[in-house]
């Protein structure tokens, strides 16, 4: 027979041979008895290697390897960072529409509604994977996260029955003070996002809608707070979005 | 995938990433030092993993990497580098002091970190040639010819008469 590859010696050693061929090798092996002694050598070495290491055990556990707590680090470590980011986006935003805003100003006094919920939803939503303050499942432990930074918040809207889920919440600053997201998601990675800020010097935001883009804002005021959900503009996305918006009107 | 999800199967990986840490660093609390710097970078690069690649290898690849990155910079790792100069009495975890007596570990001490690795993780961790040729960014051959090596060094070692470990150190 032919001499077997440096592959097939390995393979043959590994026990990932089919029979015909690991018969072959074997066959070979006996021929060359030199080779032979070598090859099994190396098959007692690997045994030996692995029934050593099965009595060894694995390490113990350490409580700081666990991924969750090296999220939580990195969040930490990332919030400071993206909360700047977050202030240069809307800052570069402002300052883009910066000649269209004076005349809108004249005109509505108004900056275009919520822009920065959309921006914190580009952000967060879109990135993966998406870092936090706060990872939960639970809407309960998001609504008291929330409930503890904005005191008097409109209850989280509950989109389980379209599917969506909380994923998480997280903290920025906005101009007026602090602001919060919470993100949904569903099975399909679509993303919903709850936006939740003061009133700007204007007051009381009127119940509207906005696209830009590729997604689309309903906003609105609640309890002396202004509110956005944002989602894709995606038919069935935008719906349920609409629908929870936890607004008075 | 949610975070939990990710997580979960980090988990799972761990134990193995960390006896294999231990066993590159040969020191307990460097080998998590490096588990932890690669598990902070496989959460920041998971979006960029193709789904075809398995986790495990992905995760051992990122940890070797980083162990022969951090080889190099020696001024970060400083620490660290005290345990990998070859041939020194070290002080070994205690894991590895009561499996002391297996001649065919001991010879795994005596064996350049590739060629550990390798052993590893074609006899141990039973990865596919492919994979390991993926996680060395090098042809399947390479592969072939380094895990010969590897082989006939492990064997020369530990097929003598197993001496004490402590004349073997000293000499």
């Amino acid at each position: 027979m032919n001499t077997p590859s440096e592959q097939e010696i390995h393979a043959y050693v590994d026990g990932r041979l089919a029979d015909e061929r690991r018969q072959a090798v074997e066959f070979y092996l006996t021929q060359n008895p030199a080779r032979g002694r070598e090859v099994r050598g190396w098959q007692r070495d690997a045994q030996q290697l692995r029934a050593a290491l099965s009595g060894v055990g694995m390490p113990t556990l350490n409580p700081a390897l666990d991924p969750q707590r090296l999220r939580q680090r990195r969040s930490q470590r990332l919030r400071s960072r993206l909360a700047m980011a977050a202030v240069l986006v809307l800052a570069m935003g402002i300052g883009g529409i910066g000649g269209w805003q004076v005349r809108a100003q004249r005109d509505v006094a108004a900056e275009p509604p919520m822009s920065d919920a959309l921006q914190a939803y580009r952000l967060f939503a879109s990135a993966k994977p998406a870092s936090f303050d706060i990872s939960s499942g639970e809407s309960g432990q998001l609504q008291v996260w929330l409930d503890t930074r904005f005191h008097g918040a409109p209850r989280l809207p509950d989109l389980q029955q379209a599917g969506f889920h909380v994923v998480g919440g997280r903290l920025m600053a906005v101009d007026t003070g602090p602001a919060a997201m919470v993100l949904y998601e569903d099975d399909a990675g679509h993303a919903i996002t709850f936006y939740i800020r003061p009133p700007s010097a204007r007051g009381a935001l009127p119940r509207g809608q906005r696209h830009d883009g590729e997604l689309i804002a309903e906003y609105g005021s609640r309890n002396g707070y202004n509110l956005a959900m944002v989602s894709h503009d995606d038919r069935r996305d935008a719906r349920v979005a609409r629908d929870a918006l936890p607004v008075d009107i | 995938m949610s975070d939990r999800d990710i997580d979960d199967q980090l988990r799972e990986v761990m134990p193995r990433l960390r006896r294999f840490a231990q066993w590159l660093t040969r020191d307990a609390s460097a080998a998590d030092d490096l588990v932890q710097s690669t598990l902070e970078r496989a959460l920041t690069r998971w979006g960029s993993r193709r789904d075809a690649t398995a986790l495990r290898p992905w995760l051992f690849a990122i940890l070797y990497r980083q162990f022969l990155d951090a080889k190099r910079r020696s001024r970060r790792y400083a620490f660290m580098l005290d345990h990998f100069r070859e041939g020194e009495n070290v002080t070994q975890p205690s894991v590895e002091r009561e499996v002391i007596a297996h001649s065919v570990l001991q010879a795994m001490e005596h064996l350049t970190p590739e060629q550990r690795s390798l052993l590893l993780w074609v006899s141990v961790e039973g990865f596919s040639y492919r994979e390991v040729a993926d996680m060395l960014q090098v042809p399947i051959g390479t592969v072939m010819s380094r895990l010969s090596r590897a082989r006939q060094a492990l064997h020369r070692l530990s097929s003598g008469d197993a001496p004490t470990p402590a004349l073997r150190l000293l000499k």
